[in-house]
């Protein structure tokens, strides 16, 4: 009993953490403009909208995630095998994984935006030292917090794995949930401000995106502050929640039928899940959304 | 699918990378083994310069293949390299002294099924598929192979699975400090699969120029090269990570410098806190 009470305890920790994290995520990669909203960042000065938003494609987000915790919760490991202690060891790593992930940054936006050249964007050195400072900031938060989880995960809950292998799964788990989750409030909808809500995007309108704010010119920090306000924390809920109720059933279910039982509850959690998006989706649709049945093709 | 969207124009012709880029991967695998001969691990850095020379001809893969119209999946194929290619080297490290040989051959064999599914049975016809997934592959396993010896300074598979751990003055034999039971070889994976992929996936778009891009890839390579031998701390003597650590720092600051140069040559223009400029019809 005493060891349920002390997982479901550290559990809690880490589904805290991983809420952290998760909001952390995906105000880092809207900054960045990163998977779901890049394509229109890319595209707009090829259809003659040239803008100051930062656009450092690292590849998709889980990818990209997948490497910063990787490699934080590698060099934890490997600080943590040198006798080091484990705060300062996975702090260490997630310093040196953030520079990683700055220099990435750096690089992704220089390169993609000098090959724009014949459509006249500028390389705005002012963009690349301000938002890189403030995504390395966010990427750190997140880094922190999803290595420490998979910390806790290796040596307070005893899972098998060894910490780069649990940083693997974690990272690209976080990267997923970011990009699913919180992603779609700027690239579909702050995007296209000046569009109908909810119209999705029509083909002449592509590449037009919002580049004027409130006062002057739009840059990413009005993505980053529109981000911590909705689509942040919508990913942290998302992450918080993927991680705590898995852990959740492994802990007082396992004991069950050899295991079976966790398993048994993960289906449960699914088909309960499914209901409940699906309600949300239609309810979504009938009240916001102009979607019509699609007419007949009248011959 | 089929139409290329956009060749490779001037510069270093492919075929040209792609021979350095397998000797010299090589051949710097073969240095480590100094290592053996001289009994120390102060030859682990030529790892690190295998990973960097495999990662700028793996790059310049990307780009020929991705030509044809395959713009979202960069990624992906830095993916598919390393998933192909960690077979290859895992399977390879078990042939001892020819180990880097059977990874090029077993990533040639792996490489070439692939791309003969990806064309044929999942009706890919992209005329580039089957040479660039093989290439890729052995990339892959190079690459892997590379970061096992910057992190360990051998690369069979006894070197990855055994180490030691001091408990109390005594050194004990353990399977969990090492490159494989540590993980370590999920870290080297995605660095490596990263990079890759990043170099084009940076610089592509209408104004790509090949300099640029594999100076890129070179700078990726120093930066996986730095990080990776940090963590050989754990697993090597301090000496031998500390000359990796040095050479990679170093290769890295220089390339990052060029590349910024190379990106401001390339750049329409290169502005500090100014407006978006006049464009004519908007």
């Amino acid at each position: 009993m005493n060891n349920i009470v002390f997982g479901i305890g550290i559990t809690a920790l880490i589904g805290a953490l991983a809420a952290v994290a998760g909001a952390a995520e995906d105000t880092e990669s809207n900054i960045g403009s990163q998977g779901d909203p890049n394509s229109q960042v890319q595209l707009a000065p090829q259809m003659g909208y040239i803008h100051r938003i930062f656009n450092k494609a690292i590849a998709g987000e889980p990818p990209a995630y997948g490497l910063w915790i990787v490699l934080g919760a590698g060099l934890a490991w490997s600080f943590m095998a040198m006798q080091l202690n484990a705060v300062l060891a996975i702090v260490l790593g997630s310093v040196l994984a953030v520079f990683v992930q700055g220099v990435y940054a750096t690089t992704a936006y220089v390169g993609r935006t000098a090959s724009l050249k014949k459509f006249g964007q500028p390389i705005y050195v002012d963009i690349l030292k301000s938002m890189t400072t403030v995504t390395m900031a966010h990427a750190f938060i997140a880094i922190f917090c999803t290595v420490t989880l998979c910390y806790l995960m290796n040596a307070a809950l005893g899972h098998p794995f060894p910490l780069p292998l649990l940083g693997f799964v974690w990272g690209i788990a976080l990267g997923a949930a970011g990009s699913a989750t919180g992603n779609p409030y700027y690239g579909k909808e702050r995007q296209y401000q000046n569009q109908k809500f909810g119209a999705g995007v029509p083909i002449a309108q592509s590449g037009n995106i919002v580049r004027y704010a409130e006062a002057g010119e739009r840059n990413s920090l009005d993505n980053g502050f529109f981000t911590a306000k909705l689509g942040g924390p919508a990913s942290g809920v998302c992450f918080g929640l993927i991680v705590f109720l898995e852990l959740w059933r492994t802990i007082l279910f396992e004991n069950i039928s050899a295991g079976w039982g966790a398993i048994i509850i993960g289906v449960l959690m699914i088909l309960v899940f499914t209901i409940i998006d699906r309600y949300i989706e239609v309810w979504g649709r009938k009240t916001y959304g102009p979607y019509a049945k699609p007419e007949e093709a009248k011959s | 699918m089929t139409v290329k969207v956009e060749v490779v124009e001037g510069g270093v012709p492919h075929t040209k990378i792609m021979v350095a880029g397998i000797v010299a991967s090589l051949v710097c695998l073969y240095l480590s083994y100094l290592n053996v001969l001289t009994n120390t691990e102060m030859f682990s850095f030529f790892g690190g310069l295998a990973v960097v020379s495999a990662l700028i001809w793996g790059s310049h893969t990307i780009k020929v293949l991705c030509s044809y119209g395959i713009g979202t999946g960069v990624p992906s194929a830095g993916m598919i390299s390393f998933g192909s290619g960690v077979i290859a080297m895992l399977l390879a490290t078990k042939f001892g002294i020819v180990a880097p040989i059977a990874a090029l051959i077993i990533g040639v064999v792996v490489g070439v099924i692939l791309g003969y599914l990806s064309n044929e049975v999942l009706n890919m016809k992209i005329p580039a598929m089957i040479q660039s997934l093989t290439e890729l592959a052995v990339v892959g396993a190079f690459t892997l192979m590379g970061f096992a010896v910057l992190m360990t300074g051998g690369f069979t598979f006894t070197s990855l699975t055994t180490g030691s751990i001091t408990i109390l003055g005594v050194a004990l034999p353990s399977f969990q400090v090492t490159f494989i039971g540590g993980s370590l070889i999920a870290t080297a994976f995605l660095l490596g699969a990263l990079a890759v992929q990043h170099p084009f996936n940076a610089c592509l778009g209408p104004g790509w120029t090949q300099d640029r891009m594999l100076m890129c890839a070179a700078e990726c390579g120093f930066l996986s090269m730095f990080v990776a031998a940090i963590m050989s701390f754990a697993l090597v003597p301090a000496g031998s990570a500390i000359i990796s650590t040095i050479i990679g720092l170093i290769g890295w600051a220089y390339t990052y410098c060029k590349y910024m140069g190379l990106s401001k040559r390339d750049a329409a223009s290169w502005l500090d806190a100014k407006p978006i400029p006049e464009v004519e019809g908007h």
